[in-house]
């Protein structure tokens, strides 16, 4: 015995409750009082009548169906149809790299429009339903969100993925001396509740950007995974080596980003640390102690960089497209650098990164000098990053610029 | 404690030691895990109150922290007793939609069911875009103190990441293209949650062990090579989201018994919404269609298709079932709507 079959004895055999659900769908499309009892009593199931009703099958066509015996089950089939491009056959253009999303970029599946119209859950390029929810997107204006680069770096962001678990080695882990080991603790125990914190903002914000730009939601989501491992290794390393954790981060620059109220804000107060961030692990063999702390520093700034690339062509792109809001930019970045330069000034910031700097309390002189140098570079790159995103910055946030001093 | 250099050197060193136990995690067999961490004052069984700030547990607290608006202070609100491990195998188990699927064993099929495929594939593309959609709008609700459970939800974003790219390189793969928008598949349940519980266990448990009842089904779905290795791969992932739903519920369960009835609500509402078909509904005309041409092979065994088609529903509604059960909420199978119940086997 079929399936079917079972489903449609059971139906004899106990009376079977129908669902208001079909009933209402059977008033709608025109069907008669008990036409649905006669379909069970007929040997149909409640699946093969909810079909039918779904399908829109008028009452008409019901009856006509119940009176030959026939199975009301209809095909429509007209999906096969629609007018979307058909006929793709993408290829992966590098072997090495396999079927990337970038491969995907052809015909009208390419197209990422500059203002994405449609409201609810829809893959762009297939054909839409006419009657459909809104699902609550926000963000529908491609120069607000879009870099060209996110689809590339998709690929690269899985392509290079690392786990803490086995790629570090931390069976090489030897006992530091107590000020430094405090040191390096204090430094996971700051980057691992940033990455959190910011993993959890980017996630959040997810859910407004819809399906037109279908390849920036691809690639945050790769950001999102590496902040997720860039927190558990940092937590790792504090907890791994007769430390622990200590001081919780300052707040202020988090703040400053949790406060964003549209997306270009979030991004542009963003910038600001992912450039600063992606210099200091790119830095980070001079501050790290031994092969495992350097080992993550480099795969964390190979994330990092990832991120910058988005921002700095982002931003390039919306000044390009949108370029009266050029000077706006400047009140996040100012914002954001202020809160930074607080953030730097922090003595369970600033310490034990100079501590790590020159190798311990006692060569503390040069470990400040050292900090001061690297805390140069960082914003003499973070500088150089807004400028290839086309936006010159005439002035620094003076407390920033202090802070670097300090 | 050491001496306070202070003087000397100008340096605080106010931070350098706020705590005397020193910890020393040692890695297991499958590396330095969350596992080996969770020891001592850090572990979850540790867990301290909450607070509104991003402190991560066992972090000490800094005066003058500010807040970051609410999030959940009791760990029943977002726990699962596997999100660590789930996690890890997350990492350990990643994938990649370019290199790991045979795209070169792709062959010309027949048009209609090339066209069944693509059909198949743009639903599940728009399925999956919201199943990363949904964990990142609960992203910043999950306490710190918890922060297992949200490195869980950052792994599921990506997972859902690369079954989106997975569809819809599939449905541009093989000399066809996307099909019909999967209008009415109860999506929007999932992000009308206004709770984790009910957000988990309308996605977790329900939306994503019906997609894994399908995926599992691969098999028989799938016409080539590679559409069967994206079903098992995709499959593996969906695994992990849903043990986290089935033991999320279960913590919810067995510490705050009162929510029972309060998350059968919840469920009247997702398998009524969804016109009886629940979240990631596959009753709808096209979707139907497609996968009784897919499991018939041919439009001509359409029948043969919807005989395998009513047993696919009738998996998916008992593993549903049964999942529940796991859970602790097996009384679900008495308040089905009937539209579920016409599939469920005798206790
Ligand atoms: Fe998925
Ligand atoms: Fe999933």
């Amino acid at each position: 015995m079929s399936t079917g079959e079972a489903l449609a004895r059971a139906a004899q055999a106990t009376q079977v409750e129908i669902p208001q659900e079909a009933r209402d769908k059977a008033r709608e499309l025109g069907w008669e009082d008990g036409l649905i009892e006669l379909a069970l009593s007929k040997g149909h199931s409640l699946q093969v009548i909810w079909q039918a009703l779904r399908a829109g099958v008028d009452g008409e066509r019901a009856k006509e169906f119940l009176q030959g015996g026939q199975a009301a089950i209809p095909r429509d089939l007209s999906w096969m149809n629609v007018p979307t491009e058909w006929g793709i056959r993408a290829r992966p253009k590098d072997p090495a790299m396999g079927l990337t999303i970038a491969d995907l970029m052809i015909g009208t599946y390419g197209d990422v429009p500059d203002v994405w119209t449609n409201r609810s859950e829809i893959a762009r390029g297939s054909y839409p339903n006419p009657i459909v929810e809104d699902m609550g997107y926000t963000i529908f204006e491609k120069a607000l969100v879009w870099a060209d680069c996110c689809v590339p770096l998709y690929e690269e962001a899985i392509r290079d993925r690392w786990v803490s678990a086995t790629d570090l080695n931390w069976n090489s882990l030897e006992p530091l001396p107590h000020d430094l080991e405090r040191a390096v603790c204090q430094f996971m125990t700051e980057q691992s509740e940033r990455a959190y914190f910011t993993g959890a903002l980017w996630s959040g914000w997810l859910p407004e950007i819809s399906y037109g730009f279908l390849e920036l939601k691809l690639f945050l989501s790769t950001i999102i995974y590496d902040l997720a491992r860039h927190s558990e290794a940092f937590r790792k390393r504090a907890l791994a080596n007769g430390g622990g954790l200590g001081l919780q981060a300052p707040t202020d620059f988090s703040r400053v980003a949790k406060e964003a109220r549209s997306f270009p804000e979030l991004a542009a107060i963003l910038f600001v640390q992912d450039s600063m961030l992606y210099t200091l692990f790119s830095q980070g063999d001079r501050f790290a102690q031994n092969e495992l702390e350097r080992d993550l520093y480099r795969f964390v700034a190979r994330d990092r960089k990832r991120m910058l690339d988005y921002h700095i062509e982002r931003m390039k792109h919306m000044l390009f497209k949108l370029p009266d809001r050029r000077d706006e930019q400047n009140l996040y970045f100012n914002k954001a650098e202020s809160r930074m330069g607080k953030d730097w000034v922090d003595p369970a910031v600033s310490e034990p990164l100079a501590i790590l700097l020159g190798g311990g309390v006692a060569n503390i002189d040069e470990g400040r000098r050292q900090l001061r140098e690297l805390r140069q570079l960082q914003v003499d790159n973070y500088l150089a990053d807004l400028r290839k995103a086309t936006f010159e910055r005439k002035h620094i946030n003076g407390r920033l610029e202090q802070a670097a001093r300090a | 404690m050491a001496a306070n250099p202070t003087t000397e050197s100008g340096l605080d060193l106010s931070w350098l030691d706020l705590y005397e136990d020193a910890t020393s995690a040692e890695p297991g067999k499958k590396g330095l895990t969350l596992k080996e961490i969770n020891l001592g004052r850090y572990a979850d069984s540790a867990r301290g109150a909450g607070d509104m700030t991003y402190r991560m547990r066992g972090a000490i607290p800094r005066p003058g922290a500010q807040r970051f608006g609410p999030n959940y202070q009791s760990k029943a609100d977002v726990w699962a007793e596997n999100c660590l491990m789930l996690y890890e195998e997350a990492t350990q188990r990643q994938w990649s939609s370019a290199r790991d699927i045979p795209w070169d064993t792709l062959e010309p099929l027949p048009d209609e069911l090339e066209r069944a495929m693509c059909q198949l594939a743009t639903m599940l593309t728009e399925v999956e875009f919201i199943a990363g959609d949904v964990p990142g709008q609960w992203m910043p609700f999950v306490s710190a103190q918890d922060f297992e459970a949200g490195l869980f939800l950052m792994t599921q974003i990506m997972d859902e990441a690369r079954h989106t790219d997975v569809f819809r390189k599939r449905a541009l793969a093989n000399g066809g293209g996307l099909l019909a928008q999967g209008a009415g598949l109860g999506l929007r349940t999932l992000i009308e949650a206004r709770d984790f519980t009910e957000m988990s266990v309308l996605m977790h448990v329900q939306a994503e062990g019906f997609v894994q009842s399908m995926f599992r089904m691969g098999e028989l779905i799938g016409q080539t090579e590679a559409d069967k290795r994206i079903f098992r791969m995709s499959a593996q992932d969906e695994s992990r989201h849903l043990a986290f739903g089935v033991m999320h519920l279960k913590y919810v369960l067995d510490t705050e018994p009162e929510r029972r009835e309060e998350i059968h609500h919840y469920l009247d509402k997702a398998e009524g919404d969804a016109a009886g078909g629940g979240s990631g509904d596959v009753t709808f005309p096209p979707v139907f269609e497609a996968l009784c041409i897919l499991l018939g092979g041919g439009v001509d065994k359409f029948d043969e298709g919807l005989q395998k088609f009513l047993l696919l529903r009738k998996r998916q509604i008992n593993e549903y079932v049964h999942r529940l059960t796991v859970a602790g909420l097996g009384d679900r199978r008495q308040r089905l709507g009937p539209l579920m119940a016409q599939f469920l086997d005798p206790a």
